[in-house]
């Protein structure tokens, strides 16, 4: 299992946002589905090791983490595109790219190359020379999303990773996702249903710090019925299980 | 098998896509039906070849050890360009102190400025607040303490000549000792603020320096209790405790949160 995680709590002061959340992801695409607020991005962070669980177990890579030196060793295979990021207004596209390259440690030779893949897979390498600050947000996203996959990371988070891209570049994401989904496991969270219809192979849905529902596409939208809203099959299932998990 | 073959020119219009629409399909329906004619369509010799719109290879740089080191380096948060602004007005200060030999400008304001420099460059340098990229940066490998170590460095390669020159100007206490205080109280910040955030650490230890040299402003002039080379193990204890306390909490630097993740 690439991530393994059991009973995992989180809380902010008193809130509890985590709540005993079990979760084990494999290679291929994942989806994370949930309402506003329901801990996506808490859960996220948790696995990017940006935010400490306060209970339970957390195994990335087959390691827990017990001390530096693993952490050291999961985050130079790890990926993170938080759901928002700024950047240094000085930087191009390249060196943004470039600086979080050399953050994961990769070795010095690899750097260039790896580097203009990355910018070319999310289709920005005729903008590498341009500053940060004159890219529209939809490119600001895909150069957040070049930094994430500099490194080919076997575990790949990426919070929110479609907002401000438009359906054009959409459906170039989506394919991209199914190209690392192939030998990397790759967490999206996402509100839209419909980008985890197409692009994913499993599912998992997140409501009030628990993990609800865990299948694959089709299982989801079979768990929906006539009487449930939604526009799509897949919509009418998510419905149906959140309604379930809070009965 | 029909009378009627394509010309020659006209297959090759048509292997090339240059034959309009009607044309082209009159062409095919005749390949469909004509194996003479299907055995002379050239084997496309003349493709347009395959369109080279990659872009040109820009501004890469080769990735040497210098590359990494400014790359590391020199990129920091927007914050500091008020760190900037703090340093030019103290280089200032100590240019007016110096061509004014009188008392105008009392010596120990740049005593007090001074060793803050540092101080203030390091909060500047890290922690979510000032720096926009934090979250991503504490995701790798290199993110923590040692991202921070690396900046502070900068922070004091620039900062601890102005505060040496404001020693020698300011003719309180002895210059080399100036330097003292100046590691001593950023080395106390990197330490708190693994408690409190690199903020909250900056201004508790601005306060607590503001107090010293107000206190010690209270004795004639020509003594400078804090600058002074009997001072210099009292700085070295405060830098050595800061140092233990920044190794043994090393976790809890420079990420987005105040708690180690383990």
């Amino acid at each position: 299992m690439t991530v393994a995680v059991e009973e995992l709590t989180v809380r902010y002061g008193r809130r509890v946002v985590l709540n005993g959340l079990d979760l084990a992801l494999d290679t291929g695409v994942h989806g994370l589905l949930g309402p506003n607020g329901a801990g996506k991005t808490t859960l996220m962070r948790v696995l990017a090791t940006v935010a400490p669980p306060n209970g339970g177990g957390v195994r990335l890579l087959g390691s827990a983490i017990t001390g530096e030196k693993e952490l050291r060793a999961v985050r130079r295979q790890l990926g993170y595109l938080p759901q928002t990021f700024g950047f240094y207004p000085r930087f191009t596209v390249r060196e943004f790219v470039e600086y979080f390259a050399w953050l994961k440690e990769m070795p010095a030779a690899r750097i260039p190359v790896a580097v203009d893949r990355a910018l070319e897979r999310v289709g920005l390498l005729d903008r590498a020379d341009d500053r940060m600050k004159t890219l529209s947000g939809g490119m600001q996203r895909r150069a957040g999303i070049a930094q994430a996959i500099v490194n080919d990371p076997r575990l790949l988070l990426l919070d929110e990773p479609t907002a401000g891209l438009d359906p054009e570049q959409r459906v170039a994401f989506r394919s991209l996702l199914r190209e690392l989904g192939v030998d990397a496991c790759v967490l999206v969270s996402t509100h839209l249903v419909e980008d985890v219809a197409v692009a994913c192979e499993r599912v998992s849905l997140v409501d009030g710090g628990r993990l609800v529902f865990s299948g694959t596409p089709a299982q989801l939208a079979a768990a929906g019925g006539d009487g449930d809203a939604g526009d799509s099959a897949i919509e009418r299932g998510y419905t149906a299980v959140l309604r379930a998990a809070r009965a | 098998m029909t009378d009627f073959h394509v010309a020659d020119a006209d297959l090759l219009a048509w292997a090339e896509n240059r034959l309009t629409e009607p044309a082209a399909w009159s062409v095919e329906a005749h390949l469909d039906d004509c194996a003479a004619c299907r055995f002379r369509v050239p084997a496309t010799p003349a493709l347009p070849p395959a369109p080279m719109d990659l872009p040109p290879r820009g501004r890469v740089r080769r990735p040497t050890r210098a590359r990494r080191i400014r790359l590391l380096i020199g990129a920091g948060p927007q914050a500091r360009v008020a760190w900037f602004s703090a340093v030019a007005v103290t280089v200032l200060l100590t240019l007016t102190v110096a061509a004014q030999p009188g008392d105008r400008v009392p010596h120990w304001l740049l005593l007090l400025v001074a060793p803050l420099l540092p101080v203030l460059g390091t909060a500047a340098s890290y922690g979510p607040r000032s720096d926009p990229m934090a979250e991503m940066v504490a995701s790798t490998a290199y993110g923590g303490l040692r991202i921070v170590l690396w900046r502070t460095l900068s922070v004091l390669a620039v900062s601890l000549p102005v505060a040496a020159a404001g020693g020698v100007v300011s003719a309180l206490g002895s210059p080399a000792v100036w330097l003292l205080p100046c590691c001593a109280l950023t080395a106390l910040t990197l330490a708190l603020a693994t408690f409190t955030g690199p903020a909250l650490a900056a201004w508790v230890v601005s306060g607590g320096w503001f107090a010293l040299v107000t206190a010690a402003h209270g004795l004639p002039e020509d003594t400078a209790p804090l600058v002074d080379p009997p001072a210099t193990p009292v700085w070295l204890a405060v830098l050595a405790a800061a140092a233990l306390i920044i190794t043994l909490r090393r976790n809890h630097t420079g990420g987005n949160t105040r708690r180690a993740y383990r």
